[in-house]
């Protein structure tokens, strides 16, 4: 250090320093034979004297040296003073320096844990982004799955209620089927029944065509036992008159010729043969008599028997067009037997009809279930539609956010660079700032400048930290506001919730009461504004009279017919003036017949002319009148027939504005009904019917009035 | 044309069943003839006030049936005594607007008709099977429900439904033409023992 000193100091050494020295460098004394041999040949010339006055001025030189080496140490000593001065500022300034590091560091710390809270953030809120992104893939899935499940469930309810159906058709055709069996063997049963009326009538009949002809035997035997009787009485008679005969032979022979005798007995033997003859005679005549008599039975009886065999015939017809039907019956019962699964015999078929009634019951049961749970889906489905709405616009609140902390994060970045680039400039700044300190002492008003920098720097960043700070509360405060949102959102989502539920079970109640009206309409129920309800008039109740005068007459052919039945027996009693009376009430029946059809006839010709001349009558009373008028027939409970007469205006503005009347033995009176009992009308009512007891004044009136209305307003 | 067809062979099923419904209650077995229609065996009734009943209510009701302005028929049962109905048969008829409007003709076969005609036919046969027995002598009305802008006819008036109070409720099977759909449903008097048991 010593050796080398600086040139400056140099140039004031010289520029302080004696003249004398000035042309003589300052040699070591080891160095100078050397600097003489190089630099100064001529010194070897010197002498003694020279050499001694060389000495004294090195001496001089010396303690001038020596001198000036004082003055430099103390001048180097204050330097040295000056450095450590220096120095210690120097090492100020870098501990400021390390502090602004430190600072910066700290700064870059701060950042750095900035940084990575946003990125925290990011990626929390990525990692939310993509979970939510996730839940609403799981929710969509479990969407699909639902829609999937619902749609099983109703292609499940649909083959439910197909198989319903089919059950039930199944069911009605069996039960059809089943009432068809118990009709054919009711009708079975009728027929057997009147087969087993018709044998025993058949018997009793025989029975007594049995006992007709024991007694037909009883009298014609009879009949022979009087024939005898009166034969064996001729037969006496013959005898005595051929024993008188014997004795007038006798007379005869005495008193007359033997030639007439035998003559005369000769005719009366012949007379005797002809009478012989003629018995004979009489004999086959009854014999034959008996036989016709017999044959005629006989016929008779073959004839029954043809008939009956005829009924037969064509009740054997029908039975083998029945036994067609139940044979196909049968076979189609068999047939449906065949499809039935799981049936063997007809006894199962009952046990097949609990089984498949208890099918129809479980399936209506699952129908039910499935319905339930299909609502439940839709439910569900609903919620979760609900649910992923609210996750989509959470997902657009949370990209949102996303892009929000984005440019927060460029914004940081872009402070980041900021940063750097004051870093940069700071450390550009220390370099210049080293430079100048290993160059040699620096000025303080550039000291000044650095540290104003510094502060200025330093100042810059504490704005960016309270910037930053402020950021992050903003930040907080918006991700607060998030919250709060979302927490209206659930209380929303929560309500709609709650809406659904109530406008779910709203609907359940709409739908039973569109079952209970569809119910009603089925029944017969109507709506007055579009549907009429009408009836035929009384045509059956003329009708009635015709039919009352009808049975009448039919009565009275019954009782004709008894006194017939009557006659018969008297004739049967008393013979021959029976057929007059049989045949005379017969005339007179066929007469009764023929007038009872031309009766009819007539009937039937004054019915259609009453229909068109009432019809006429009606027509021209409503259009003379102005009132459609309707007749009823009425029973009180205590059996009196009333008649009842309903007005109709037709100016009349409603279909309620009818006046109803009752007719009752010449006596007319108006019934209180809805229209009637109105304020206006009633007045009239009173003035017209009750006061001056006349309807035909309170009818006009009430057309004028109506009419008016009509026509004025 | 084919409208005219169809009305008329909704006229035969209706004034059958009609005359079904009356063989089992009002008149005696000899007024009736069996005669084969749609494939069954069918009593039809020969007594001359009903047989001319039926067919001034038939003409006038295919008069409606062409113009679609039929909603119902109603068949009541009524007691002769004291009015109580007792049976309603209802036969709803839904119309085609379209065919009575433009005279479009949908496709169905006359068989299938006639297979649904004879469902029925054997459904208001097999009736008897569950509905009351009627101990009592009846008569029977015929109820039309028509639209309200019909007009009405002078052999016709207004009436009340006659409907039944609580009734029990049976539906037929229904079938269908090429213009109308006909559904059947009967409803009577619920028995007293029933709902004393009940």
């Amino acid at each position: 250090m010593i050796v080398r000193t600086p040139p400056p100091k140099k140039q004031r050494s010289d520029d302080g320093g004696s003249p004398a020295t000035a042309g003589n460098p300052l040699v070591t004394y080891e160095d100078s034979p050397l600097q003489t041999c190089h630099d100064h040949s001529d010194q070897y010339l010197c002498t003694y004297q020279c050499r001694q006055m060389v000495k004294a001025d090195v001496l001089d030189a010396l303690s001038k040296a020596e001198r000036q080496a004082r003055e430099s140490q103390t001048k180097l000593q204050t330097l040295n003073d000056k450095f450590t001065q220096a120095d210690a500022e120097r090492k100020q300034f870098r501990d400021k320096f390390l502090y602004s590091e430190q600072e910066l560091a700290a700064a870059k710390g701060r950042e750095k844990v900035l940084q990575e809270q946003l990125l925290v953030e990011i990626t929390n809120s990525q990692d939310r982004f993509t979970k939510q992104l996730q839940s609403s893939h799981t929710l969509e899935v479990n969407l699909q799955n639902e829609m999937n499940l619902r749609k099983k469930a109703e292609s499940s309810l649909a083959t439910a209620e197909e198989k319903a159906k089919l059950f039930e058709e199944k069911l009605s055709q069996l039960s059809a089927s089943v009432d068809r069996e118990k009709k054919r063997l009711n009708s079975d049963i009728a027929h057997l029944g009147k087969e087993a009326k018709l044998s025993v009538s058949r018997i009793g009949a025989d029975l007594e065509r049995m006992q007709c002809r024991a007694q037909n035997a009883e009298t014609e035997s009879g009949l022979l036992r009087s024939q005898l009787e009166h034969l064996k009485h001729k037969f006496d008679e013959c005898l005595q008159e051929k024993t008188e005969l014997a004795m007038k032979l006798a007379s005869f022979t005495s008193q007359a010729s033997p030639s007439d005798n035998s003559v005369l007995v000769k005719h009366l033997q012949e007379e005797l043969k002809r009478y012989e003859a003629e018995v004979r005679e009489a004999r086959k005549f009854k014999s034959q008599n008996f036989d016709a008599e017999l044959l005629k039975e006989k016929l008779l009886e073959e004839k029954s028997r043809r008939e009956r065999a005829e009924s037969e015939l064509s009740k054997l017809q029908q039975l083998q067009l029945s036994m067609d039907k139940l044979e196909n019956e049968l076979s189609s019962w068999k047939s449906l037997l065949n499809d039935i699964p799981g049936v063997a015999c007809p006894d199962d078929i009952f046990m097949k009809f609990s089984t498949l009634q208890k099918e129809v019951l479980d399936s209506t049961v699952k129908i039910g279930e499935a319905s339930t749970r299909s609502k439940q889906l839709e439910v569900a489905l609903d919620a979760t539609q609900l649910g992923r709405q609210n996750a989509e616009t959470e997902a657009a609140l949370a990209k949102e956010k996303s892009e929000a902390l984005k440019s927060d994060v460029k914004r940081i970045e872009v402070m980041l660079s900021l940063v750097t680039e004051e870093r940069e400039q700071l450390k550009a700044v220390l370099s210049e700032f080293r430079k100048s300190n290993s160059g040699g002492f620096m000025s303080g008003a550039t000291d000044g400048a650095l540290v104003q920098g510094l502060q200025s720097s330093l100042a810059k960043k504490e704005n960016y930290l309270k910037d930053l700070e402020n950021d992050l509360s903003q930040l907080k405060d918006v991700n607060n506001r998030q919250r709060n949102e979302i927490e209206l959102l659930n209380e929303k989502l929560v309500n709609e919730a709650r809406k659904i539920k109530s406008l779910e079970r709203d609907s359940d109640r709409l739908r039973s009461e569109i079952s209970l009206l569809e119910s009603k309409l089925g029944h017969g129920d109507f709506s007055a504004a579009n549907t009429k309800v009408l009836r035929m008039v009384n045509t059956l109740g003329v009708e009635n009279e015709a039919k009352q005068t009808i049975e009448a007459l039919q009565a009275e052919l019954q009782k004709t017919r008894e006194r017939l039945l009557a006659v018969e027996e008297l004739k049967s009693q008393s013979g021959d003036p029976g057929k007059l009376v049989d045949s005379h009430i017969t005339g007179k029946i066929s007469q009764l017949k023929e007038q009872i059809a031309t009766l009819e006839k007539r009937e039937e010709r004054y019915k259609t002319v009453f229909a068109d001349r009432i019809s006429v009558f009606r027509r021209a009373c409503c259009e003379l009148f102005g009132y459609k008028i309707v007749m009823d027939e009425h029973q009180r409970p205590n059996g009196i027939p009333i008649t009842r007469f309903t007005l109709q205006s037709i100016y009349a503005q409603s279909d309620d504005e009818k006046l109803e009347f009752e007719y009752e033995s010449g006596n007319t009176s108006i019934l209180d009904n809805q229209y009637a009992s109105q304020g206006e009308i009633a007045k009239q009512v009173e003035i017209f019917i009750r006061k001056f007891n006349s309807i035909p004044a309170f009818t006009a009136n009430l057309t004028m009035e109506s009419f008016n209305r009509r026509t004025l307003y | 044309m084919a409208s005219k067809i169809a009305a008329a062979k909704d006229i035969i099923t209706l004034h059958g069943s009609a005359a079904i419904v009356s063989e089992f209650f009002f008149y005696p077995e000899e007024s009736f003839v069996k005669v084969k229609k749609y494939g069954l065996p069918m009593l039809l009734i020969e007594d001359e006030s009903v047989k001319s009943f039926m067919s001034n209510l038939t003409s006038q009701i295919s008069e409606w049936l062409e113009a679609g302005k039929l909603q119902r028929v109603v068949l009541v049962i009524m007691s002769k005594a004291t009015g109580e109905v007792l049976e309603r048969w209802n036969f709803r008829i839904e119309t085609d607007k379209e065919v009575v409007e433009k005279g479009v003709s949908r496709e169905k076969s006359d068989k299938e008709i006639m297979r649904e005609i004879q469902a029925i036919m054997r459904q208001v046969a097999s009736s008897i099977t569950y509905l009351p027995c009627l101990d009592e002598t009846c008569v029977f009305d015929v109820l039309a429900y028509t639209d309200a802008d019909v007009a009405v006819p002078f052999t016709w008036i207004d009436s009340d439904p006659k409907l039944i109070a609580n009734p029990q409720m049976v539906k037929l099977h229904a079938f269908d033409t090429k213009i109308h759909k006909v559904d059947t449903l009967v409803s009577y008097k619920n028995d007293e023992w029933d709902e004393e048991d009940a």
